[in-house]
């Protein structure tokens, strides 16, 4: 192995050092001033990755988002907080969306929004997200004789495990939701990591 | 007969608001169909299962 060792300004050295190669190896440097990558930087050196927390104020990430809807109509019991179901993924970048459920393996701050229609017929109505079962955030719901429904939008926290989301709807009396993209549906995504 | 028209003819004094306060009906879209997650009311008793199945 060859060294060349280049003397500190007042003292100590810094070391440059071949590896044991066979081969020629050319390291071109860059034109620019700058600081070459330690361990101890926010970049992996080994593969460049960029961790999540390591990411500049404004720079989204990549983490879970999904989207789904109800796309065959299933009825709401009356009065009775009822599990939406969604038949439909417009997106589930991570796969985490299964049995209308949404379990991110990413753990973090999810945004999460969702809503629900009926077509017609006055009654009281809601829509909840359920977390781990039980319910989270419920949102206003407006019912006229024209029909309407309910929605509900929240920042969630996930541990990335066993956590998980899903939409209640509720119905002073039984309504089916409208099961359309842009009626019944139910998002969300990561928007801070843990 | 659904579980709410049920609690409905034991007790004819809730209203419509009630389930969304202090009692909690819930239906998870599975096999158990709906049941009562919830009963919190401060006057009437939580009803058996044998009242309800006599409705």
């Amino acid at each position: 192995m060859s060294k060349l060792v280049l003397s500190g300004d007042t003292s100590g050295s810094v070391t440059l050092e071949s590896p044991a190669v066979s081969g020629t190896t050319t390291l071109t440097l860059p034109t620019t001033s700058g600081t070459v990558l330690t361990s101890a930087s926010t970049i992996t050196p080994s593969t460049g990755t960029v961790t999540q927390a390591s990411l500049a104020t404004g720079v989204a990430g990549t983490g879970p988002a999904f989207a789904a809807y109800q796309s065959t109509g299933v009825a709401l019991t009356a009065a009775t907080y009822t599990k939406i179901t969604f038949q439909t993924e417009e997106y589930d970048t991570n796969s985490n969306f299964a049995s209308s459920r949404f379990t991110p393996t990413v753990a973090g701050y999810y945004q999460i929004n969702g809503a629900w229609q009926f077509g017609s017929g006055g009654t009281v109505t809601s829509c909840a997200i359920y977390k781990n079962g039980t319910v989270y955030k419920e949102g206003a719901g407006t019912g006229g004789t024209a029909g309407y429904g309910g929605t509900v939008s929240s920042l969630v926290y996930f541990n990335g495990s066993s956590d998980y989301v899903e939409l209640y709807g509720y119905a002073s009396s039984a309504k089916t939701p409208l099961a359309t993209i842009n009626a019944t549906y139910f998002n969300g995504a990561l928007v801070r990591g843990a | 007969m659904n579980l709410y028209e049920k609690i409905i003819a034991l007790y004819p004094s809730l209203v419509e608001q009630d389930f969304r306060t202090c009692i909690r009906l819930q239906n998870d879209a599975d096999e158990k169909g709906s049941y009562i997650a919830k009963w919190e009311h401060p006057t009437l008793p939580r009803p058996t299962d044998e009242q309800l199945g006599a409705v």
